[in-house]
Protein backbone atom coordinates (compact mmCIF):
# COMPACT_ATOMS: atom_id res chain seq x y z
CA UNK A 1 0.00 0.00 0.00
CA UNK A 2 1.05 3.36 -1.03
CA UNK A 3 1.99 5.66 1.56
CA UNK A 4 2.45 9.37 -0.61
CA UNK A 5 1.30 12.17 0.42
CA UNK A 6 -0.70 14.70 -1.49
CA UNK A 7 -0.89 18.27 -0.47
CA UNK A 8 -3.04 20.30 -1.89
CA UNK A 9 -1.73 24.09 -2.85
CA UNK A 10 -3.61 26.68 -2.45
CA UNK A 11 -3.06 30.04 -4.75
CA UNK A 12 -4.43 33.44 -4.04
CA UNK A 13 -4.36 36.08 -6.46
CA UNK A 14 -2.46 34.51 -8.70
CA UNK A 15 -0.13 33.60 -6.10
CA UNK A 16 0.88 30.67 -3.81
CA UNK A 17 -0.26 30.97 -0.21
CA UNK A 18 2.10 30.53 2.42
CA UNK A 19 0.09 28.07 4.44
CA UNK A 20 0.95 25.55 0.85
CA UNK A 21 4.39 25.71 1.84
CA UNK A 22 4.12 25.35 5.26
CA UNK A 23 2.09 21.81 4.36
CA UNK A 24 4.65 21.20 1.96
CA UNK A 25 7.39 21.40 4.64
CA UNK A 26 6.25 19.30 6.80
CA UNK A 27 4.70 16.41 4.35
CA UNK A 28 7.93 16.24 3.68
CA UNK A 29 9.72 15.71 6.89
CA UNK A 30 5.96 13.10 6.87
CA UNK A 31 7.29 11.59 3.20
CA UNK A 32 10.86 11.14 4.57
CA UNK A 33 10.04 8.66 7.39
CA UNK A 34 7.16 6.95 5.52
CA UNK A 35 9.96 6.23 2.49
CA UNK A 36 6.97 7.51 0.27
CA UNK A 37 6.78 10.48 -2.28
CA UNK A 38 5.43 13.81 -1.79
CA UNK A 39 3.02 14.98 -4.47
CA UNK A 40 1.94 18.55 -4.61
CA UNK A 41 -1.18 18.98 -5.95
CA UNK A 42 -1.96 22.02 -8.47
CA UNK A 43 -5.17 23.04 -9.71
CA UNK A 44 -5.87 26.34 -11.67
CA UNK A 45 -5.32 28.14 -14.93
CA UNK A 46 -2.26 29.56 -16.15
CA UNK A 47 0.10 28.37 -13.27
CA UNK A 48 3.10 27.26 -15.39
CA UNK A 49 5.36 30.28 -13.64
CA UNK A 50 4.41 29.00 -10.03
CA UNK A 51 5.66 25.45 -10.64
CA UNK A 52 9.46 26.30 -10.25
CA UNK A 53 8.05 27.75 -6.65
CA UNK A 54 7.23 24.45 -5.92
CA UNK A 55 9.95 22.27 -7.37
CA UNK A 56 12.31 22.55 -4.28
CA UNK A 57 9.65 21.08 -1.93
CA UNK A 58 7.88 18.65 -3.38
CA UNK A 59 9.25 14.85 -5.08
CA UNK A 60 6.33 15.47 -8.05
CA UNK A 61 4.02 17.80 -8.58
CA UNK A 62 0.73 16.66 -10.03
CA UNK A 63 -0.54 19.88 -11.93
CA UNK A 64 -4.45 20.35 -13.84
CA UNK A 65 -4.06 23.72 -15.36
CA UNK A 66 -7.38 24.37 -17.37
CA UNK A 67 -9.83 27.52 -17.46
CA UNK A 68 -12.35 25.70 -15.61
CA UNK A 69 -10.31 25.88 -12.56
CA UNK A 70 -9.51 29.02 -12.71
CA UNK A 71 -11.87 30.19 -9.13
CA UNK A 72 -12.29 27.95 -6.90
CA UNK A 73 -15.65 25.87 -7.25
CA UNK A 74 -16.31 22.76 -4.98
CA UNK A 75 -17.69 21.00 -8.06
CA UNK A 76 -15.04 20.99 -10.38
CA UNK A 77 -11.98 20.84 -7.58
CA UNK A 78 -13.74 18.03 -5.57
CA UNK A 79 -14.01 16.26 -9.60
CA UNK A 80 -10.43 17.01 -10.26
CA UNK A 81 -8.98 15.93 -6.42
CA UNK A 82 -11.21 12.63 -6.47
CA UNK A 83 -9.93 11.70 -10.13
CA UNK A 84 -6.30 12.22 -8.68
CA UNK A 85 -6.39 10.85 -5.85
CA UNK A 86 -8.22 7.65 -7.32
CA UNK A 87 -5.26 7.67 -10.11
CA UNK A 88 -2.67 7.94 -7.26
CA UNK A 89 -3.77 6.53 -3.92
CA UNK A 90 -2.16 8.55 -1.90
CA UNK A 91 -2.28 7.79 2.34
CA UNK A 92 -2.67 11.45 3.16
CA UNK A 93 -4.14 14.33 1.71
CA UNK A 94 -3.07 17.50 3.71
CA UNK A 95 -4.49 20.65 3.35
CA UNK A 96 -5.51 24.07 5.10
CA UNK A 97 -8.55 24.95 6.91
CA UNK A 98 -8.97 28.12 5.08
CA UNK A 99 -12.37 29.20 3.50
CA UNK A 100 -11.43 27.28 0.53
CA UNK A 101 -10.06 24.15 2.54
CA UNK A 102 -13.54 24.25 4.84
CA UNK A 103 -15.27 23.95 1.54
CA UNK A 104 -13.32 21.85 -0.40
CA UNK A 105 -12.68 18.62 1.62
CA UNK A 106 -15.58 17.73 3.56
CA UNK A 107 -17.11 17.39 0.24
CA UNK A 108 -14.16 15.35 -0.83
CA UNK A 109 -14.03 12.87 1.90
CA UNK A 110 -17.47 12.30 1.30
CA UNK A 111 -17.35 11.31 -1.90
CA UNK A 112 -14.47 9.35 -1.42
CA UNK A 113 -16.16 7.67 2.35
CA UNK A 114 -12.36 9.29 3.67
CA UNK A 115 -11.85 10.08 7.28
CA UNK A 116 -11.27 13.58 7.53
CA UNK A 117 -9.48 15.50 10.85
CA UNK A 118 -10.08 18.86 10.38
CA UNK A 119 -8.27 22.35 12.38
CA UNK A 120 -5.76 20.69 12.92
CA UNK A 121 -2.25 21.94 14.62
CA UNK A 122 0.12 19.37 14.10
CA UNK A 123 0.82 15.59 12.83
CA UNK A 124 2.69 12.82 13.83
CA UNK A 125 3.75 9.30 12.04
CA UNK A 126 4.98 6.83 14.35
CA UNK A 127 5.04 2.89 12.94
CA UNK A 128 2.95 3.65 10.50
CA UNK A 129 0.05 5.26 13.01
CA UNK A 130 -0.83 8.61 12.36
CA UNK A 131 -1.13 10.75 15.38
CA UNK A 132 -3.08 14.25 14.63
CA UNK A 133 -3.23 17.04 16.76
CA UNK A 134 -6.61 18.99 17.11
CA UNK A 135 -7.60 21.80 19.43
CA UNK A 136 -11.60 21.49 20.67
CA UNK A 137 -13.84 23.30 23.18
CA UNK A 138 -12.43 26.49 21.70
CA UNK A 139 -9.11 25.56 22.56
CA UNK A 140 -9.87 24.43 26.18
CA UNK A 141 -8.88 20.79 25.40
CA UNK A 142 -6.17 19.21 22.67
CA UNK A 143 -7.21 15.99 21.35
CA UNK A 144 -4.87 13.37 19.73
CA UNK A 145 -6.95 11.67 17.10
CA UNK A 146 -5.88 8.89 14.69
CA UNK A 147 -7.57 7.33 11.37
CA UNK A 148 -8.76 3.43 10.98
CA UNK A 149 -10.68 1.23 8.86
CA UNK A 150 -9.11 3.28 6.08
CA UNK A 151 -6.41 3.55 2.94
CA UNK A 152 -6.74 7.16 2.69
CA UNK A 153 -6.88 10.25 5.41
CA UNK A 154 -7.48 13.72 4.91
CA UNK A 155 -6.28 16.47 7.28
CA UNK A 156 -6.75 19.74 7.59
CA UNK A 157 -4.23 22.34 9.55
CA UNK A 158 -4.64 25.59 10.96
CA UNK A 159 -2.37 27.96 8.45
CA UNK A 160 0.58 29.20 10.66
CA UNK A 161 0.75 25.54 12.45
CA UNK A 162 4.39 24.53 10.46
CA UNK A 163 7.52 26.36 9.99
CA UNK A 164 8.68 26.48 6.14
CA UNK A 165 12.36 24.78 5.13
CA UNK A 166 13.13 24.91 1.89
CA UNK A 167 14.37 21.82 0.43
CA UNK A 168 16.42 20.91 -2.80
CA UNK A 169 14.61 18.46 -4.48
CA UNK A 170 13.74 18.82 -8.11
CA UNK A 171 10.22 17.77 -8.41
CA UNK A 172 9.37 15.77 -11.75
CA UNK A 173 6.15 17.61 -13.01
CA UNK A 174 3.15 15.79 -14.12
CA UNK A 175 0.61 17.53 -16.29
CA UNK A 176 -2.39 15.63 -16.12
CA UNK A 177 -5.42 16.33 -18.26
CA UNK A 178 -9.29 15.40 -17.51
CA UNK A 179 -12.62 16.17 -17.90
CA UNK A 180 -14.27 18.75 -15.83
CA UNK A 181 -17.40 19.89 -16.29
CA UNK A 182 -18.95 22.72 -14.20
CA UNK A 183 -22.28 21.99 -12.12
CA UNK A 184 -24.94 23.81 -13.20
CA UNK A 185 -27.04 23.98 -10.66
CA UNK A 186 -24.35 26.56 -9.27
CA UNK A 187 -23.70 30.24 -11.12
CA UNK A 188 -21.51 32.52 -9.56
CA UNK A 189 -22.73 35.89 -10.45
CA UNK A 190 -20.12 38.23 -8.74
CA UNK A 191 -16.98 38.21 -6.75
CA UNK A 192 -16.63 41.12 -4.57
CA UNK A 193 -12.55 40.94 -3.33
CA UNK A 194 -13.06 43.58 -0.47
CA UNK A 195 -10.10 43.29 1.18
CA UNK A 196 -7.89 41.15 -1.25
CA UNK A 197 -4.91 43.39 -1.63
CA UNK A 198 -3.82 43.09 2.51
CA UNK A 199 -2.24 39.94 3.81
CA UNK A 200 -5.11 37.32 4.93
CA UNK A 201 -5.25 37.61 8.55
CA UNK A 202 -5.29 34.29 9.25
CA UNK A 203 -1.65 33.68 7.58
CA UNK A 204 -0.40 36.97 9.33
CA UNK A 205 2.63 36.38 11.04
CA UNK A 206 1.96 39.46 13.00
CA UNK A 207 -1.70 40.66 14.43
CA UNK A 208 -2.33 43.82 16.34
CA UNK A 209 -5.26 43.37 17.82
CA UNK A 210 -7.58 46.69 18.61
CA UNK A 211 -10.54 46.42 21.12
CA UNK A 212 -13.08 48.63 22.42
CA UNK A 213 -9.94 50.57 25.01
CA UNK A 214 -9.56 51.76 21.09
CA UNK A 215 -12.50 54.12 21.95
CA UNK A 216 -13.37 54.45 18.37
CA UNK A 217 -12.33 53.74 14.39
CA UNK A 218 -9.90 56.76 13.42
CA UNK A 219 -7.63 55.44 16.63
CA UNK A 220 -6.97 52.38 14.10
CA UNK A 221 -5.35 54.28 11.94
CA UNK A 222 -1.88 53.68 14.32
CA UNK A 223 -2.77 49.95 14.40
CA UNK A 224 -2.88 50.15 10.61
CA UNK A 225 0.58 51.80 10.65
CA UNK A 226 2.26 49.04 13.03
CA UNK A 227 0.50 46.86 11.24
CA UNK A 228 2.48 48.60 7.76
CA UNK A 229 6.01 48.41 9.60
CA UNK A 230 5.49 44.74 10.57
CA UNK A 231 4.22 43.28 7.38
CA UNK A 232 0.99 41.77 9.35
CA UNK A 233 -2.61 42.61 10.05
CA UNK A 234 -4.68 44.41 11.77
CA UNK A 235 -7.35 42.80 13.99
CA UNK A 236 -10.48 43.64 15.77
CA UNK A 237 -12.12 42.32 18.93
CA UNK A 238 -16.15 41.48 18.52
CA UNK A 239 -17.23 44.74 20.64
CA UNK A 240 -15.19 46.79 17.87
CA UNK A 241 -16.80 44.57 14.93
CA UNK A 242 -20.15 44.99 16.63
CA UNK A 243 -19.92 48.69 17.14
CA UNK A 244 -19.16 48.83 13.30
CA UNK A 245 -15.56 50.68 13.74
CA UNK A 246 -13.77 47.81 11.57
CA UNK A 247 -15.35 44.80 8.91
CA UNK A 248 -16.26 41.55 10.67
CA UNK A 249 -13.31 39.90 8.21
CA UNK A 250 -11.09 41.84 10.92
CA UNK A 251 -12.86 39.77 13.86
CA UNK A 252 -10.34 37.49 16.17
CA UNK A 253 -12.19 34.84 18.26
CA UNK A 254 -14.95 32.10 19.00
CA UNK A 255 -17.28 34.05 16.24
CA UNK A 256 -14.78 34.64 13.82
CA UNK A 257 -11.45 33.86 12.54
CA UNK A 258 -9.08 31.94 14.81
CA UNK A 259 -5.42 32.59 14.06
CA UNK A 260 -1.83 31.97 15.39
CA UNK A 261 0.64 34.16 14.17
CA UNK A 262 4.17 34.18 15.72
CA UNK A 263 3.30 37.95 17.60
CA UNK A 264 -0.18 39.32 18.59
CA UNK A 265 -0.78 42.31 20.13
CA UNK A 266 -3.90 43.43 22.11
CA UNK A 267 -4.84 46.85 22.79
CA UNK A 268 -7.13 47.70 24.90
CA UNK A 269 -8.72 44.39 24.67
CA UNK A 270 -10.29 42.33 27.69
CA UNK A 271 -9.41 38.93 26.79
CA UNK A 272 -12.84 37.63 27.68
CA UNK A 273 -13.14 34.52 26.91
CA UNK A 274 -14.90 33.84 23.26
CA UNK A 275 -11.91 36.38 22.20
CA UNK A 276 -8.77 34.44 23.37
CA UNK A 277 -10.73 31.10 22.57
CA UNK A 278 -9.55 32.40 18.14
CA UNK A 279 -6.17 33.85 19.43
CA UNK A 280 -4.51 31.18 22.34
CA UNK A 281 -2.19 29.49 20.08
CA UNK A 282 -0.48 32.64 18.85
CA UNK A 283 3.57 31.93 19.62
CA UNK A 284 3.91 35.18 21.28
CA UNK A 285 1.12 37.17 22.93
CA UNK A 286 1.54 40.76 24.50
CA UNK A 287 -1.18 42.87 26.04
CA UNK A 288 -1.52 46.44 26.92
CA UNK A 289 -4.30 47.40 28.92
CA UNK A 290 -4.94 50.41 31.65
CA UNK A 291 -6.51 47.38 33.75
CA UNK A 292 -3.76 45.27 35.69
CA UNK A 293 -6.89 42.74 36.29
CA UNK A 294 -7.37 42.73 32.94
CA UNK A 295 -8.05 38.61 32.04
CA UNK A 296 -5.72 39.37 29.00
CA UNK A 297 -2.70 39.52 30.97
CA UNK A 298 -3.58 35.78 31.60
CA UNK A 299 -2.91 34.70 28.34
CA UNK A 300 -0.10 37.20 27.27
CA UNK A 301 3.75 36.64 27.53
CA UNK A 302 4.61 40.29 28.04
CA UNK A 303 1.98 42.80 29.60
CA UNK A 304 2.24 46.52 29.63
CA UNK A 305 -0.30 48.39 32.02
CA UNK A 306 -0.27 51.67 31.09
CA UNK A 307 -2.86 53.88 28.77
CA UNK A 308 -2.59 52.83 24.89
CA UNK A 309 -2.95 56.18 23.74
CA UNK A 310 0.56 56.51 25.62
CA UNK A 311 1.93 53.36 24.44
CA UNK A 312 1.21 52.75 20.82
CA UNK A 313 2.90 55.78 19.32
CA UNK A 314 6.30 55.18 20.86
CA UNK A 315 5.32 51.66 19.83
CA UNK A 316 5.46 52.46 16.03
CA UNK A 317 8.60 54.85 16.62
CA UNK A 318 10.31 52.44 18.11
CA UNK A 319 9.58 49.40 15.82
CA UNK A 320 10.40 51.71 12.72
CA UNK A 321 13.77 52.69 14.51
CA UNK A 322 14.35 48.91 14.12
CA UNK A 323 12.92 48.14 10.67
CA UNK A 324 15.19 51.02 9.69
CA UNK A 325 18.28 49.76 11.62
CA UNK A 326 17.92 46.45 9.79
CA UNK B 1 -41.39 24.09 0.27
CA UNK B 2 -39.77 21.42 3.42
CA UNK B 3 -36.94 23.32 5.18
CA UNK B 4 -34.92 20.99 7.19
CA UNK B 5 -32.81 22.41 9.70
CA UNK B 6 -29.93 20.54 11.15
CA UNK B 7 -29.01 21.79 14.69
CA UNK B 8 -26.63 20.50 17.67
CA UNK B 9 -25.91 20.95 21.25
CA UNK B 10 -23.31 21.32 22.83
CA UNK B 11 -21.21 22.60 25.88
CA UNK B 12 -21.44 26.27 26.46
CA UNK B 13 -18.13 28.21 25.91
CA UNK B 14 -18.34 28.97 30.19
CA UNK B 15 -19.07 25.62 30.77
CA UNK B 16 -16.01 23.78 32.58
CA UNK B 17 -14.26 20.81 30.97
CA UNK B 18 -12.55 18.08 32.59
CA UNK B 19 -10.68 15.25 31.50
CA UNK B 20 -11.00 12.06 32.99
CA UNK B 21 -8.94 9.94 34.44
CA UNK B 22 -8.43 7.86 31.62
CA UNK B 23 -7.09 10.75 29.29
CA UNK B 24 -10.00 9.49 26.41
CA UNK B 25 -13.25 10.53 27.98
CA UNK B 26 -14.58 14.59 29.18
CA UNK B 27 -16.70 15.49 31.71
CA UNK B 28 -18.23 18.24 30.92
CA UNK B 29 -20.34 20.72 33.42
CA UNK B 30 -23.83 20.72 32.61
CA UNK B 31 -24.24 24.06 30.33
CA UNK B 32 -25.56 22.96 27.19
CA UNK B 33 -27.16 25.37 24.11
CA UNK B 34 -27.89 25.29 20.78
CA UNK B 35 -24.50 26.03 18.87
CA UNK B 36 -24.04 29.22 18.28
CA UNK B 37 -23.26 29.11 14.52
CA UNK B 38 -26.90 26.70 14.03
CA UNK B 39 -28.72 29.95 15.80
CA UNK B 40 -28.81 31.63 12.33
CA UNK B 41 -29.65 28.43 10.25
CA UNK B 42 -32.90 28.37 12.54
CA UNK B 43 -33.50 32.13 12.55
CA UNK B 44 -32.78 32.12 8.10
CA UNK B 45 -35.72 29.20 8.06
CA UNK B 46 -38.22 30.90 9.68
CA UNK B 47 -37.57 34.30 7.72
CA UNK B 48 -37.04 31.88 4.82
CA UNK B 49 -40.68 30.65 5.72
CA UNK B 50 -42.22 34.54 5.86
CA UNK B 51 -41.22 34.27 2.11
CA UNK B 52 -41.95 31.56 0.73
CA UNK B 53 -45.96 30.23 1.51
CA UNK B 54 -46.46 26.97 2.44
CA UNK B 55 -43.45 26.47 3.78
CA UNK B 56 -42.85 23.81 6.96
CA UNK B 57 -39.77 23.98 9.32
CA UNK B 58 -38.43 20.58 10.51
CA UNK B 59 -35.29 20.51 12.62
CA UNK B 60 -33.43 17.68 13.37
CA UNK B 61 -30.59 17.10 15.91
CA UNK B 62 -28.43 13.64 16.10
CA UNK B 63 -27.90 12.99 19.80
CA UNK B 64 -28.96 12.03 23.37
CA UNK B 65 -32.23 12.43 24.95
CA UNK B 66 -31.02 15.95 26.77
CA UNK B 67 -30.57 17.00 23.18
CA UNK B 68 -34.15 17.83 23.54
CA UNK B 69 -33.52 20.73 25.02
CA UNK B 70 -31.71 22.18 21.90
CA UNK B 71 -34.50 21.32 19.65
CA UNK B 72 -37.37 22.65 21.89
CA UNK B 73 -35.23 25.75 21.71
CA UNK B 74 -35.39 26.04 17.70
CA UNK B 75 -39.55 25.21 18.35
CA UNK B 76 -40.02 28.59 20.68
CA UNK B 77 -38.17 30.54 17.86
CA UNK B 78 -40.14 29.54 15.56
CA UNK B 79 -39.68 26.01 13.94
CA UNK B 80 -43.05 23.93 13.32
CA UNK B 81 -41.72 20.34 13.96
CA UNK B 82 -38.54 18.49 15.56
CA UNK B 83 -37.24 14.94 15.75
CA UNK B 84 -34.32 13.54 17.66
CA UNK B 85 -32.78 10.53 16.23
CA UNK B 86 -31.56 9.02 19.35
CA UNK B 87 -27.69 7.84 19.29
CA UNK B 88 -27.44 6.55 22.71
CA UNK B 89 -24.94 3.60 22.56
CA UNK B 90 -23.84 4.65 19.54
CA UNK B 91 -21.98 7.80 20.10
CA UNK B 92 -19.04 8.23 17.25
CA UNK B 93 -16.63 10.63 16.60
CA UNK B 94 -16.38 10.41 12.87
CA UNK B 95 -18.53 12.72 11.07
CA UNK B 96 -19.05 11.17 7.96
CA UNK B 97 -21.65 8.70 10.21
CA UNK B 98 -23.35 12.07 11.69
CA UNK B 99 -24.02 12.86 7.99
CA UNK B 100 -25.06 9.71 6.92
CA UNK B 101 -27.43 9.59 9.48
CA UNK B 102 -28.66 12.95 8.47
CA UNK B 103 -28.76 12.26 5.05
CA UNK B 104 -30.76 9.23 5.44
CA UNK B 105 -33.42 11.71 7.28
CA UNK B 106 -33.31 14.15 4.65
CA UNK B 107 -33.96 11.47 2.25
CA UNK B 108 -36.74 10.04 4.56
CA UNK B 109 -38.15 13.38 5.54
CA UNK B 110 -37.87 15.16 1.61
CA UNK B 111 -36.57 18.71 1.56
CA UNK B 112 -36.28 21.63 -0.70
CA UNK B 113 -34.04 23.43 1.62
CA UNK B 114 -31.18 22.02 4.07
CA UNK B 115 -29.26 24.86 6.43
CA UNK B 116 -26.79 24.08 8.61
CA UNK B 117 -24.85 25.95 11.24
CA UNK B 118 -21.46 26.55 9.73
CA UNK B 119 -19.21 24.99 12.59
CA UNK B 120 -19.95 23.32 16.28
CA UNK B 121 -18.34 24.97 18.65
CA UNK B 122 -17.50 21.95 20.71
CA UNK B 123 -15.77 19.67 17.75
CA UNK B 124 -15.09 22.61 15.66
CA UNK B 125 -14.95 20.82 12.23
CA UNK B 126 -17.14 22.45 9.96
CA UNK B 127 -17.56 19.33 8.10
CA UNK B 128 -21.15 17.95 7.98
CA UNK B 129 -22.92 20.53 5.52
CA UNK B 130 -21.26 20.02 2.62
CA UNK B 131 -20.60 15.79 3.69
CA UNK B 132 -24.64 16.14 3.74
CA UNK B 133 -24.99 17.90 0.72
CA UNK B 134 -22.45 15.27 -0.88
CA UNK B 135 -24.21 12.35 0.41
CA UNK B 136 -27.52 13.48 -1.09
CA UNK B 137 -25.97 14.98 -4.26
CA UNK B 138 -27.29 18.29 -3.87
CA UNK B 139 -25.41 21.84 -4.41
CA UNK B 140 -24.21 23.26 -1.02
CA UNK B 141 -22.60 26.72 -0.61
CA UNK B 142 -20.90 27.50 3.06
CA UNK B 143 -20.69 30.16 5.66
CA UNK B 144 -23.62 32.45 3.95
CA UNK B 145 -24.13 35.79 5.00
CA UNK B 146 -27.22 36.79 2.99
CA UNK B 147 -30.13 34.41 1.23
CA UNK B 148 -32.43 36.00 -1.03
CA UNK B 149 -35.52 34.02 -2.54
CA UNK B 150 -35.96 34.31 -6.16
CA UNK B 151 -38.62 31.75 -6.86
CA UNK B 152 -38.76 27.81 -5.37
CA UNK B 153 -36.49 26.75 -7.56
CA UNK B 154 -34.20 29.34 -7.10
CA UNK B 155 -31.91 31.33 -4.43
CA UNK B 156 -29.61 33.63 -4.28
CA UNK B 157 -26.54 33.42 -1.57
CA UNK B 158 -23.96 35.34 -0.99
CA UNK B 159 -20.71 34.23 1.10
CA UNK B 160 -17.42 34.83 2.47
CA UNK B 161 -14.46 33.55 -0.13
CA UNK B 162 -10.50 34.29 0.21
CA UNK B 163 -10.36 37.65 0.45
CA UNK B 164 -14.03 39.13 -0.29
CA UNK B 165 -17.52 37.70 -1.20
CA UNK B 166 -19.57 36.24 -3.60
CA UNK B 167 -22.80 35.98 -4.76
CA UNK B 168 -24.01 32.83 -6.31
CA UNK B 169 -27.61 31.79 -7.72
CA UNK B 170 -28.25 28.85 -6.65
CA UNK B 171 -31.31 26.33 -7.49
CA UNK B 172 -32.96 24.19 -4.89
CA UNK B 173 -33.00 21.84 -3.50
CA UNK B 174 -29.68 22.85 -2.20
CA UNK B 175 -27.58 23.02 1.70
CA UNK B 176 -26.71 26.23 2.98
CA UNK B 177 -24.42 26.63 6.20
CA UNK B 178 -24.98 29.85 8.31
CA UNK B 179 -22.23 32.08 9.03
CA UNK B 180 -22.42 35.17 11.91
CA UNK B 181 -23.80 38.08 10.08
CA UNK B 182 -26.49 36.70 8.14
CA UNK B 183 -29.05 37.83 10.86
CA UNK B 184 -30.02 38.16 14.50
CA UNK B 185 -31.61 35.14 15.76
CA UNK B 186 -34.42 36.51 17.74
CA UNK B 187 -34.96 35.22 21.70
CA UNK B 188 -37.95 33.30 21.57
CA UNK B 189 -41.55 35.07 23.01
CA UNK B 190 -43.05 33.57 26.06
CA UNK B 191 -46.16 31.85 23.77
CA UNK B 192 -43.11 30.44 21.58
CA UNK B 193 -41.86 28.96 24.81
CA UNK B 194 -44.89 27.35 25.88
CA UNK B 195 -45.55 25.76 22.37
CA UNK B 196 -42.10 24.55 22.64
CA UNK B 197 -42.43 22.73 26.39
CA UNK B 198 -45.37 20.99 24.87
CA UNK B 199 -44.29 20.45 21.59
CA UNK B 200 -44.54 16.51 20.44
CA UNK B 201 -40.76 15.56 19.55
CA UNK B 202 -40.59 11.82 18.11
CA UNK B 203 -37.27 10.34 18.67
CA UNK B 204 -36.07 8.61 16.01
CA UNK B 205 -33.78 4.96 15.59
CA UNK B 206 -31.09 5.36 13.16
CA UNK B 207 -31.42 2.34 12.08
CA UNK B 208 -34.64 3.57 10.42
CA UNK B 209 -33.14 5.42 8.11
CA UNK B 210 -31.24 2.64 5.83
CA UNK B 211 -28.01 2.13 7.73
CA UNK B 212 -27.10 -0.93 9.38
CA UNK B 213 -26.55 -0.73 12.91
CA UNK B 214 -23.14 -2.22 12.47
CA UNK B 215 -22.11 0.87 10.16
CA UNK B 216 -22.74 3.39 12.79
CA UNK B 217 -20.83 1.98 16.06
CA UNK B 218 -17.36 3.30 16.87
CA UNK B 219 -15.73 -0.15 15.15
CA UNK B 220 -17.44 1.33 12.29
CA UNK B 221 -15.74 5.04 12.84
CA UNK B 222 -12.95 5.94 10.28
CA UNK B 223 -11.76 8.10 13.25
CA UNK B 224 -10.42 7.07 16.96
CA UNK B 225 -9.71 9.56 19.55
CA UNK B 226 -6.38 8.33 21.13
CA UNK B 227 -6.17 10.56 24.15
CA UNK B 228 -7.13 14.28 25.60
CA UNK B 229 -4.65 17.11 27.01
CA UNK B 230 -5.05 20.06 28.65
CA UNK B 231 -3.13 23.10 26.49
CA UNK B 232 -0.01 23.78 28.18
CA UNK B 233 -0.13 26.93 30.00
CA UNK B 234 1.95 29.99 29.55
CA UNK B 235 4.32 30.87 32.17
CA UNK B 236 3.03 33.97 33.86
CA UNK B 237 2.72 37.06 32.11
CA UNK B 238 5.81 39.54 32.66
CA UNK B 239 4.87 42.53 33.31
CA UNK B 240 6.79 44.91 31.31
CA UNK B 241 7.57 48.35 34.56
CA UNK B 242 8.99 51.49 33.19
CA UNK B 243 8.89 55.14 34.47
CA UNK B 244 7.19 56.52 30.85
CA UNK B 245 5.91 54.70 28.20
CA UNK B 246 8.79 55.41 26.02
CA UNK B 247 11.08 52.68 28.81
CA UNK B 248 8.68 50.34 28.57
CA UNK B 249 8.16 50.12 24.90
CA UNK B 250 12.06 50.18 24.37
CA UNK B 251 12.26 46.67 27.27
CA UNK B 252 9.43 45.25 25.41
CA UNK B 253 11.03 45.62 22.03
CA UNK B 254 14.32 44.32 23.51
CA UNK B 255 12.13 41.50 25.00
CA UNK B 256 10.66 40.44 21.66
CA UNK B 257 13.89 40.83 19.77
CA UNK B 258 16.45 38.85 22.14
CA UNK B 259 14.19 36.62 24.26
CA UNK B 260 11.01 35.99 22.51
CA UNK B 261 12.88 36.63 18.83
CA UNK B 262 10.09 37.38 17.54
CA UNK B 263 11.37 40.82 15.91
C1 LIG C 1 -21.55 33.68 21.66
C2 LIG C 1 -20.52 34.76 21.74
C3 LIG C 1 -19.51 34.81 20.80
C4 LIG C 1 -18.51 35.80 20.87
N1 LIG C 1 -17.51 35.80 19.94
C5 LIG C 1 -16.51 36.72 20.05
C6 LIG C 1 -15.43 36.75 19.12
O1 LIG C 1 -15.38 35.99 18.16
N2 LIG C 1 -14.46 37.66 19.29
C7 LIG C 1 -14.45 38.56 20.33
O2 LIG C 1 -13.52 39.37 20.44
N3 LIG C 1 -15.47 38.56 21.21
C8 LIG C 1 -16.50 37.67 21.09
N4 LIG C 1 -17.53 37.72 21.98
C9 LIG C 1 -17.62 38.85 22.90
C10 LIG C 1 -16.71 38.73 24.11
O3 LIG C 1 -17.37 37.97 25.09
C11 LIG C 1 -16.39 40.13 24.67
O4 LIG C 1 -17.59 40.82 24.93
C12 LIG C 1 -15.54 40.98 23.72
O5 LIG C 1 -14.42 40.24 23.27
C13 LIG C 1 -15.07 42.23 24.42
O6 LIG C 1 -14.37 43.05 23.53
P1 LIG C 1 -13.25 44.06 24.04
O7 LIG C 1 -12.22 43.31 24.76
O8 LIG C 1 -12.85 44.85 22.86
O9 LIG C 1 -14.08 45.05 24.96
P2 LIG C 1 -14.14 45.21 26.53
O10 LIG C 1 -14.42 43.92 27.18
O11 LIG C 1 -15.05 46.34 26.78
O12 LIG C 1 -12.68 45.60 26.95
C14 LIG C 1 -12.07 46.81 26.70
C15 LIG C 1 -10.72 46.80 27.41
O13 LIG C 1 -10.01 47.97 27.06
C16 LIG C 1 -9.33 48.45 28.19
N5 LIG C 1 -9.11 49.87 27.98
C17 LIG C 1 -10.05 50.85 27.88
N6 LIG C 1 -9.48 52.04 27.65
C18 LIG C 1 -8.15 51.83 27.58
C19 LIG C 1 -7.02 52.67 27.36
N7 LIG C 1 -7.16 53.98 27.14
N8 LIG C 1 -5.80 52.11 27.37
C20 LIG C 1 -5.64 50.78 27.60
N9 LIG C 1 -6.67 49.93 27.80
C21 LIG C 1 -7.91 50.46 27.80
C22 LIG C 1 -10.24 48.12 29.35
O14 LIG C 1 -9.50 48.02 30.56
C23 LIG C 1 -10.83 46.78 28.92
O15 LIG C 1 -10.06 45.70 29.41
C24 LIG C 1 -18.54 36.75 21.90
C25 LIG C 1 -19.55 36.70 22.86
C26 LIG C 1 -20.54 35.72 22.79
C27 LIG C 1 -21.61 35.70 23.83
N1 LIG D 1 -25.22 15.58 15.55
C1 LIG D 1 -25.73 16.52 14.76
N2 LIG D 1 -27.07 16.58 14.53
C2 LIG D 1 -27.60 17.53 13.72
N3 LIG D 1 -26.87 18.46 13.11
C3 LIG D 1 -25.53 18.47 13.31
C4 LIG D 1 -24.89 17.50 14.13
N4 LIG D 1 -23.58 17.74 14.14
C5 LIG D 1 -23.39 18.83 13.36
N5 LIG D 1 -24.57 19.27 12.85
C6 LIG D 1 -24.78 20.43 11.96
O1 LIG D 1 -23.62 20.63 11.18
C7 LIG D 1 -23.01 21.87 11.48
C8 LIG D 1 -21.51 21.73 11.44
O2 LIG D 1 -21.07 20.83 12.42
P1 LIG D 1 -19.59 20.27 12.52
O3 LIG D 1 -19.24 19.71 11.20
O4 LIG D 1 -19.66 19.25 13.60
O5 LIG D 1 -18.72 21.45 12.90
C9 LIG D 1 -23.58 22.28 12.82
O6 LIG D 1 -23.56 23.68 12.96
C10 LIG D 1 -24.98 21.71 12.75
O7 LIG D 1 -25.83 22.56 11.98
Amino acid sequence: MSKDIFVFIECKEGSIRKTSFELLSKGKELAEKLSSELYAVLLGFDTKSLIDEIKPFAHKILSVDTELLKDYRWDTYTDAMEYLIKKYSPYLVLGASTITGKDLFPRLAARLDAPIVSDAIGIEVTDGEIKIKKPIYGGKIISWVTTQNTPISIVTFRPNSFSIVKGDTAAEVIDERLEISMDSRINTNRIDKGGSKKVDLQEADFIICGGRGMKGPENFNILEEIAEILGGRVGASRAVVDSKWRDYEDQVGKSGKTVSPKLYIGCGVSGALHHTMGMDTSKVIVAVNKDPNALIFQYADYGIVDDLFNILPALKDGLKNLKQEA
Amino acid sequence: MNILVFIKQVADTEARILIKGDNRSLEIENKYNLNFFDEFAVEEAIRFKGKVKDSKISVCTYGGKKAVEALRTAIAMGADQAYLIDNTDLDTDDPLITAKILAGFAKKEGFDLILCGRQAIDDENGNIGAMVAEFLKIPHVTAITKLDVVDEKKIIVENDIEGGKETKEVQLPALLTTQKGINEPRVPLITGVMKAMKANIPVIDPVTLGLAKESLDRNASKIKILSYETPKGRPPVKIIDGETPEEKVKKLIKLLREEAKVL
